[in-house]
Order: C-alpha cells, then structure tokens, then sequence
C-alpha cells in the first residue's frame, strides 16, 4: 500500500562478540502508515534502538548482522540497499534524533554548518542557500536564526535538541526515528520538546517513531504503542489498546511500576525478577520467569499473535483460545 | 514537640568561578522530622544535591548552621565528623560509577565496617556482610561477583547496604532510581521504604522526578536556582501548588493515562545563571504573572497557611492580581495555547 510508509517483516538481528551471541531482536513486525506516531516502548535491551537502526541500515557491523527480515521504507527494502544507495535515503526520507544532544553535535562546526550540510548533501543547492535554510529551520525550532553562526557548547541541552531536530528535519523526511530525545533533559524543557515535536509532525505531515520507556510521553504524541520485551514486540495497540485495555502482564507489569500521582498512597507493584540475559534469552516465552500467570506451555513455546480486535493484538498463552471473546468485544 | 533529627538554618554554598560566585544554594533553611523523608525537587542546576552534600559537610557551608540532633555541626572537626557520618550516609545516583570496579560485593559492603573499626573480628563482620545482603535482597551466592558482572538495580542494592552498614539515622539519597528502568526502580523505593520503617531512617530524597518523589516523601521542597521557592506536605503541594513554578513543574508530567488530560503550562525560556544573581525573583524572566515588583526585591520564603511556606510576591499578595490556583493557572494556559495557534 502506497501511504505506508515503514514495514518491517519478520525482523531478526544478531550481535556476536567473542563468540557469544546476543539475541536483539527476535522476529518483528511492524507497519507505520504516513504521519502516524509508534511508540516502541520497553526497558534496557528490549532491541528498541537496534531496530530503528536497521531502518537506516546502521547496524553496527560487523558484530551485527540481520538474520533474517525485510525492512521496506516507503516501498523500498533497505536492507538490500548498497552503501551509496543508503547515504541518498538517510536524512533525506528517514531521519533519527538520538538520546543525548551533548554528544550528537560536531563541536567544533557552528550548528548553522551543521544544519547546511544535510541540505547541501541531499538537496543539490550552493552554501548560501543552504545556509539561508539552516536559518530558517532554526526559527522553525524556535531559535532565533542569527544564532547559527554559534558553537554547539554556547547552547544548553534543550536548545542543542531543538537544533538535532532541525538537522533531521532540514530535508523534509517522511519518517522521523526519535531515540528517547528528551530523557535527558529537564521536565520543563521536555515539556516545551514535546510541544515542538508535535507540532512540526502536523506540519510536515512526517511518520514518527517514537522510542521511550515513559508511557506518559507515549500518551501525549503516539497514536499507537509496541510494548517490546527480549527482542519481541509482547503487545501491540492504538492507545486505548494498550492503556485501558492492556493485556500482556508484561504490560502490566510495567504500568504497576509507575506511581500514580493522583494517589500517593498506592503502593507499587514491581515486576519481580530482573531483564533476561540476551545471550541466554529463557525458553517459550522470554518473559515466564517473571510472569505471575505463568503455566506449563509458557516455557515451552512461543505465543503467538492472538488479535484482541483489529488493531490490538498480544504474544501472550493467556489469551490463546479468546476469540469468543474477541467476537464479542468486536462488536 | 516533634521530634527534630535535622535542621538547616539559611543554609549557603558559593563557588568561587572565573566569572564570579555561583550561588548553588542560596539562603536554605527547613527542619526534618525523624523518620520522615523530604523530597527535594528541582531542575538540573537548581542546587539540590549541592544542598545535600553540604548538609553531610562533604561541602563546607558558605555561611548558615546545620543541627543534627539538637547539635550545631556547621563548624565540628574532622574527627567529630567522622563519628557523626556513621549516623549520616549518602546514596549516589549511578550505580555504575560509585562502586570500586576492584572490590567485590563483600568487600564493599564490609569497607564502612572495616574503617570505623565497629566489627573487628573478621567472622562477625562476615555475618553482618550476609545480613546487610539480605536485607537489600541480594543472594548470598552473589558475596564474591564484581560489580560489572551485576545489573543496575543490584548494584543500587550494594549501594544501599553499604549506607545500612553503619546502622545511620539520617540517609541523603541523590537520585537513587533515576539510573534504572522502571520495573527496577519500583523494586528498589519498595527496598527503600521498607528499611525505613525497619530502621526508622530520615530520608532527604533529592531527585527531578515528581511523580517518584510524591509517592515517596512526606515533605516536598522545591528548589530554583539555589533557592528554596516552595515547601508543603506532599498531598498538599500536589492539591494546591502556588508557585508558578511549581505549577508549571507539576503540570509538565507526563501522565502515563488517557483521562483526564489537561492543558499543559509551558513555561518559555531556560534556567538563567546562577553566578552573580540579581536580587530579584529568580524565576521572574520566565514566569507568565511577573510584574515590576517581582523585578525589583527578592521574595521571602513565607508560610503562608500551616506547613506551607512559599517565596513570591504574588502569593504573598503584593502583585496586582491574587495568584491563581493550580486550575486557574491552566486555564490561563489553555487560552494562551488557543490564541497562539488562532494566530498561527
């Protein structure tokens, strides 16, 4: 279909370093249609950063390596892509911001140069236009434009974002990966990030996913959540999929963590256990050691897809024989 | 009389810069009931764990007195100190860099013991290694790993028995979670409280995460720029926040639900310098309700109804309009969002 613009099928990636192999990413599926926002939520090594790299087909090589899968951006299978051919699509069709802006700027480049080159690079214009761009994304982020002959240390942390996310956004692409861009900056400051990004999705009309571990961040800019664990997406949904009628006890497990902020007296309700060792991922389904539900079948296989409705669907044995139910709160 | 474990009388810390004196905590003074726990909240650069190293005088304090159990030890030498730091430790933000890579798990935690020379037959402080270990709930088969064969929320683990080891009555914890992922961090603030009662520790609880910090302290002070703006029992900074600042704070979370979403207060700008500040309201070139007092004198810290102490002018009713309420003040927000976008 022609408004898709990210699927990916039936994705494995592996990492191997003295031998052992870590297990990232385990078979996914994903779909994203034009200006749609996916929240990939999940903990450390749940493979959310390994899989948006492989949209730009950055796995680092040669440690990683795509098992198997397709990843088609805009109709087109990135992964079979050369080198040459990859350079022309980043920054051009897909972009990523990545976590922390003190480390992603050229120190010694003015962020106006920095801003420059990406359109210089992709759009075929002399300097003096692309730096009139610059300026201009610059005040499309909320800096004013005279100051892109600075360095990036006369900026602080959420200036310097505004500015990654100008360099991502200069060539107009049709699909933004962000890679938790405001964990690291202060409430306020991610508050004004937020309004910004948004915002400018609405303007350019760009597909965003959006990788985090905060789910009040997925409720204020997704439209729909992949809740990723070991390497595997255990949940998928719209919003009202995930947060209100929320199924995996993964998901669950993650929603009890959090303290509530209307209620100081509830008590939190941790997941026990810890993150499984991605080299040695557990048998069946990668969550069972922790799970509270968990029954003979779980260590053996691995659920499959069961569908809630049309757009939910959970990896979890729980809910293998629910399509009664399905039918009836399809309805 | 309530039982006072600590109190900080305007407390002061300067640095000396080549581009003059950073004022880190400015003019801080609360009182800490025993055990309870403050929560201390405020934005990168606002001087909250400055506030607490000084406190554990890991800082020597500009000007001001810190009591600790009804003694002033602004000034006590170091061998006081040495003495008074078994009753007053201090849990580090990152696990990952403030363990020795070197010493394995028994090691760390039997270091505190070791130096103040509380245990000094080699089984017994063994034993109380194991008990330490079970108490933060690491398995005993762990005594011999290295801190890089562990993950982040057993390193805290460590962390945690090592401050436990000298049986304190006072813990500074300078963002004890905010290094891990959620499902770990809920694991280790159940740890936390649960030692708290046990052991009826004060906490100061120093982090930027508010929704952490409510489920966690009984008080909430919020800090800006080195000073302290707002402080109130947490139910009640969370019912009726009156600084603008901490309004926009509160209303900056993410709520991880779909219900009762709320207009966002923006507030425009960024945290200015702390070095050399005017003596003016230090949120004034940020804050939507400033006016030409505000510009001109620095407001206490009042309290205002029981409990509840705040520095601004306009809470204190010397503003030409009354303050608004938490409500009022998203409304406000509201209608300033509808009126950007009309005119976009």
């Amino acid at each position: 279909m022609a408004d898709e613009i990210l699927k990916i099928k039936d994705l494995v990636i592996q990492y191997v370093s003295d031998g052992e192999v870590t297990e990232a990413v385990n078979g996914i599926d994903l779909e994203l249609k034009e200006g749609q926002t996916l929240g990939l939520v999940g903990e450390t090594g749940a493979g959310k950063t390994t899989t948006a790299l492989s949209v730009l087909n950055l796995v680092p090589k040669p440690q990683g390596r795509v098992v198997s899968g397709e990843v088609f951006l805009d109709g087109e299978n990135v992964l079979e892509k050369s080198e040459r051919e990859m350079e022309a699509i980043r920054g051009n069709k897909v972009s990523m911001i990545f976590q922390d802006p003190m480390s992603s700027l050229n120190p010694v480049m003015t962020v106006g140069e920095q801003i420059a080159e990406v359109v210089r690079i992709h759009d075929n214009v002399d300097e003096k236009t692309a730096m009139a761009r610059a300026r201009e994304m610059l005040e499309t982020v909320g800096i004013p434009g005279e100051r892109a002959g600075e360095y990036p240390h006369q900026f602080s942390g959420g200036m310097k974002q505004r500015v990654l996310i100008a360099i991502a956004l200069a060539c107009s692409p049709k699909l933004l990966l962000a890679d938790e861009p405001t964990t690291a900056l202060d409430v306020t400051i991610q508050a004004q990030v937020l309004e910004l990004m948004r915002g400018l999705k609405k303007k350019f009309n760009m597909a965003m996913v959006m990788i985090t571990h905060d789910f009040g961040i997925v409720a204020e800019v997704c439209d729909e959540v992949s809740v990723m664990y070991a390497g595997r997406i255990v949940e998928h949904g719209n919003l009202q999929d995930i947060f209100d009628n929320k199924r995996h006890p993964y998901t669950e497990g993650l929603f009890n963590s959090l303290p509530d902020i209307n209620n100081r007296k509830s008590s939190l309700k941790p997941i026990k256990g810890l993150m499984p060792d991605p080299t040695n991922l557990p048998s069946g389904c990668p969550f069972h050691p922790r799970c509270d539900y968990v029954c003979e079948k779980c260590s053996k296989e691995m659920p499959p897809k069961t569908w809630i409705n049309d757009t939910h669907y959970v990896r979890c044995w729980l809910y293998e024989n629910t399509t009664e139910s399905r039918l009836t709160e399809g309805e | 009389m309530a039982d006072v474990l600590l109190e900080v009388k305007n407390l002061k810390k300067y640095f000396k810069t080549p581009r003059g004196l950073l004022h880190a905590v400015d003019d801080v003074s609360f009182t800490l009931e025993r055990g309870k726990t403050l929560g201390v909240v405020g934005e990168s650069g606002c001087g909250k764990s400055t506030t607490g190293r000084t406190i554990l005088r890991l800082e020597e304090p500009t000007s001001g007195e810190i009591w600790f159990e009804g003694e002033n030890i602004t000034h006590a030498d170091k061998h006081k100190m040495r003495k008074l730091r078994q009753d007053m430790q201090l849990i580090f933000q990152d696990p990952f860099s403030s363990l020795d890579p070197r010493q394995t798990i028994s090691e760390a935690i039997e270091e505190p013991l070791k130096l103040s020379g509380t245990i000094k037959n080699h089984d017994e402080r063994f034993m109380r290694v194991l008990e330490l270990m079970k108490t933060v709930g690491l398995a005993e088969r762990l005594v011999n790993t290295y801190p890089h064969e562990l993950d982040g929320g057993r390193r805290q683990r460590i962390g945690i028995a090592r401050a436990l080891a000298m049986n304190p009555k006072f813990i500074v914890c300078d963002e004890p979670v905010s290094a891990l992922d959620v499902s770990i961090q809920a694991q280790i603030l159940n740890l936390m409280k649960e030692v708290q009662k046990e052991m009826n520790l004060t906490y100061m609880f120093i982090t930027h995460d508010l929704s952490v910090v409510n489920h966690f302290s009984d008080d909430i002070a919020v800090m800006y720029l080195g000073r302290l703006i707002e402080k109130a029992p947490s139910e009640k900074l969370f019912e009726k926040p009156m600084h603008p600042y901490t309004q926009a704070l509160l209303s900056a979370i993410p709520i991880p639900s779909l219900h009762n979403r709320k207009e966002r207060i923006i507030i425009k700008g960024e945290i200015t310098s702390p070095i050399d500040p005017k003596p003016v309201c230090r949120f004034a070139n940020r804050c939507p309700y400033t006016e030409k007092i505000c510009t001109e004198k620095e407001p206490p810290l009042v309290e205002l109804e029981p409990g509840h102490f705040v520095a601004c002018h306009m809470c204190q009713g010397n503003c030409s309009k009354p303050a608004p309420t938490m409500e009022e003040a998203e409304a406000h927000a509201a209608a300033e969002a509808h009126a950007g976008a009309a005119e976009a």
